[in-house]
């Protein structure tokens, strides 16, 4: 594999010309566009020792209350059965709390992120996923013997069939001081490795059972090889011995993976039960008795986790009584749930709640409230967000952008960061201003300036007569 | 020594089946271990032997081979990665009176291979000159018996591609073997093809 050029250049293939269109494919193939999510500028909670919250720190700004108050639930995750309820207008950060809290807790505690309409799945009960949902977020630690392969990459060779589709084939040669073997790769392990970017020269790990690749650094022999090194590049020496190792590590799996291992139907008998994904009961309770039997014996450790549900109006009156039971075992995780709704229906029934959420189930939780961020508040996320994405903006074209967030919504000037940074490349410019955010708030539409659009033009869309008719049924059933 | 690995066997619930002129007989013990071994009906010869244990996190673990070939088809897709066809393959396949190793695909010269005993781990140890392969390994019917590795009982031999190490079995070893065999004869053995289903 040739090297790869750090940060990744991204090229647009619309704007180049035929001849060199194979050349991008070449580029696009070595480092992929890295694709952002939403809240991918947020690192911590951004608290100090003392819990309270900075305004600026980690991705997160302004919140202070709400973050300050995250901080507390992050010290009581030892308890079973908490639960907190994140309740504030759309766009105030409620999932960015959320994930906030999931990068404090580290990467060894189970967080467990889902939507509450993620549950309705004709594959699967309501309950059942959320009891999951519920096992996925507690962690045991424990000790266990695997089979780790460790060596120096003398070479990896990954061909792609000459038909240019289909499966690739791979070899990667390991070595040790005393010996070599050549591997023949599957397509998971393929996918990693290039992932990882692993190449001639690294020292590597790989975990035989879980396909885990871990890099531990350069070999010392190579270390004449200026060319592709970074900063942090470590060297270290060629492992001694045999390629393969047993060797013991402790690791943390999920209650559900435990109930997955043991609930597999072995051969045959698979086409008889059905595998629709459900776990049996019975096996829960010997997979709990087991933990416990291992807890007090010392040879394994509970992990208590995390379990975020976000949008949690649209769970039904089942499963918050599903949650109001759940809660109370001692193998309960700290649930965190998120709505941007104020008194609403509970979903399944008639009756009115706050949040969409049943009084008794709301007598057991701690609400935190977010509030909508104030001017400066929405520049700085701003800001933050244009770093994130690589986008070089002017101080007046900011300060526009955070006027359109104030008056439309922080998620909708968000969305324009990138829409106005194509605009202002297609221009040949390197720094997005004025002119080219008002070039892309012509034309987006926000919610309020589409609603208005559609209230003057409404005659003229297709079925617009059906609509009136279907408003006048509403009215006779409500 | 010998008594308490006997005992373990003895123990165990066993089944047995005579199929292609091999005695066939599977072990299960108390704490779930399984074992499965395959004789050679002619002369006695351990043939196969494998292992099969509870994983820690409980379900069911995969075949381990102690004794014989285990080259069968690997999923490479399930597998994540499988060695290359043209790695050194190791295989151990006894004889009456030894311990012997096949290691395939070696096309280096007998003087590449030195072969030594680690009195620390017990293990044996092969290395190669050239530094291409390189193997420690244990035989468990000594660690069994608790008997020392003797460096003079170490023979090693070359040809087709092949290295043959062998290790003379001790005089512990083989008597053990006679008793388990004059065991297995008294077992009843259901034959290939028809199962005993007389109603009881």
């Amino acid at each position: 594999m040739s090297l790869c050029p750090p940060g990744g250049t991204y090229k647009h293939p619309g704007g180049m010309a035929a001849s060199t269109a194979e050349k991008v494919q070449e580029v696009r193939e070595v480092t992929r566009i890295e694709r952002i999510g939403a809240h991918s500028h947020i690192r911590g909670l951004g608290l100090d020792d003392a819990l309270e919250a900075r305004q600026t720190s980690q991705g997160m700004v302004g919140q202070l209350e709400a973050r300050r108050a995250a901080g507390v639930i992050l010290e009581m995750i030892k308890i079973a059965g908490r639960a907190v309820l994140i309740a504030g207008q759309p766009g105030t950060g409620k999932t960015a709390i959320a994930m906030g809290m999931a990068q404090a807790l580290g990467s060894d505690t189970p967080f467990t992120s889902i939507a509450g309409s993620e549950i309705f799945s004709l594959e699967m009960g309501k309950t059942e996923a959320l009891t999951q949902a519920f096992r996925k977020s507690i962690g045991v630690r424990i000790k266990e013997e695997t089979e780790i392969i460790e060596g120096e990459v003398v070479e990896i060779q990954i061909d792609r069939p000459a038909t240019g589709t289909g499966a690739k084939v791979g070899k990667l040669t390991l070595k040790t001081t005393e010996m070599e073997t050549i591997y023949d790769l599957g397509q998971k392990m393929i996918e990693s490795l290039t992932k990882e970017k692993v190449q001639a020269g690294d020292i590597v790990t790989i975990d035989k059972a879980t396909g885990k690749i871990t890099k531990l650094g350069r070999s010392f022999t190579r270390a004449r090889d200026y060319d592709a090194m970074g900063p942090q590049t470590k060297f270290v020496q060629c492992p001694e011995g045999e390629l393969q190792k047993r060797k013991e590590v402790v690791h943390t799996v999920t209650l559900h993976e435990i109930d997955v291992i043991n609930s597999r139907t072995q051969g045959f008998l698979a086409l008889f039960s059905g595998d629709t994904g459900e776990i049996k009961s019975e096996v829960r309770e010997q997979i709990n008795s087991k933990v416990a039997e291992w807890r007090e014996e010392g040879k394994a450790e509970i992990v208590p986790g995390v379990l975020f549900i976000d949008e949690v109006h649209m769970l039904d009156i089942e499963c918050f009584s599903f949650l109001n039971r759940a809660l109370e075992t001692d193998m309960a995780p700290i649930l965190i749930m998120a709505t941007n709704r104020g008194i609403t229906r509970i979903r399944g029934t008639q009756y009115l709640s706050p949040h969409g959420v049943p009084i008794d189930l709301l007598d057991r939780l701690l609400i935190v409230s977010t509030k909508p961020y104030e001017e400066k508040e929405i520049k700085q996320i701003l800001k933050i967000r244009c770093e994130e994405e690589d986008v070089e903006m002017s101080d007046d074209a900011l300060t526009v952008l955070t006027r359109i967030g104030m008056e439309t919504s922080l998620r909708y000037s968000i969305q324009l960061i990138t829409a106005a940074n194509l605009v202002c490349r297609k221009r040949k410019g390197t720094e997005v201003d004025v002119d080219d955010i008002k070039r892309v708030y012509s034309l987006f539409l926000d919610e309020s300036r589409s609603t208005q659009f559609l209230k003057e033009y409404q005659q003229e869309f297709m079925f617009n007569e059906v609509g009136e008719s279907i408003d006048m049924l509403n009215e006779c059933f409500y | 020594m010998a008594a308490a690995w006997l005992e373990k066997l003895k123990s165990a619930q066993k089944t047995c089946l005579i199929q292609d002129g091999r005695r066939k007989i599977h072990f299960t013990f108390p704490d779930g271990q399984e074992l499965a071994e395959e004789y050679d009906l002619r002369n006695n010869e351990l043939v196969v032997r494998k292992w099969r244990k509870r994983g820690t996190m409980g379900g069911i673990g995969k075949w381990e081979t102690e004794v014989g070939d285990d080259s069968g088809m690997k999923n490479l897709e399930v597998e994540g990665m499988v060695e290359n066809s043209s790695n050194p393959v190791f295989v151990r396949k006894d004889t009456v009176a030894q311990f012997q190793w096949r290691i395939r695909n070696l096309p280096y010269p007998l003087s590449n291979y030195k072969v030594s005993v680690d009195d620390e781990k017990r293990e044996l140890v092969i290395r190669t000159e050239n530094k291409k392969y390189y193997k420690r390994f244990n035989i468990p019917d000594m660690d069994r018996l608790h008997l020392g590795l003797k460096q003079d009982q170490i023979s090693i031999a070359h040809a087709n591609n092949t290295l043959i190490v062998s290790y003379q079995k001790p005089k512990e070893v083989l008597d053990m073997e006679q008793s388990l065999q004059a065991e297995f004869k008294k077992m009843k053995a259901s034959k290939d093809g028809d199962i005993d289903c007389n109603p009881s």
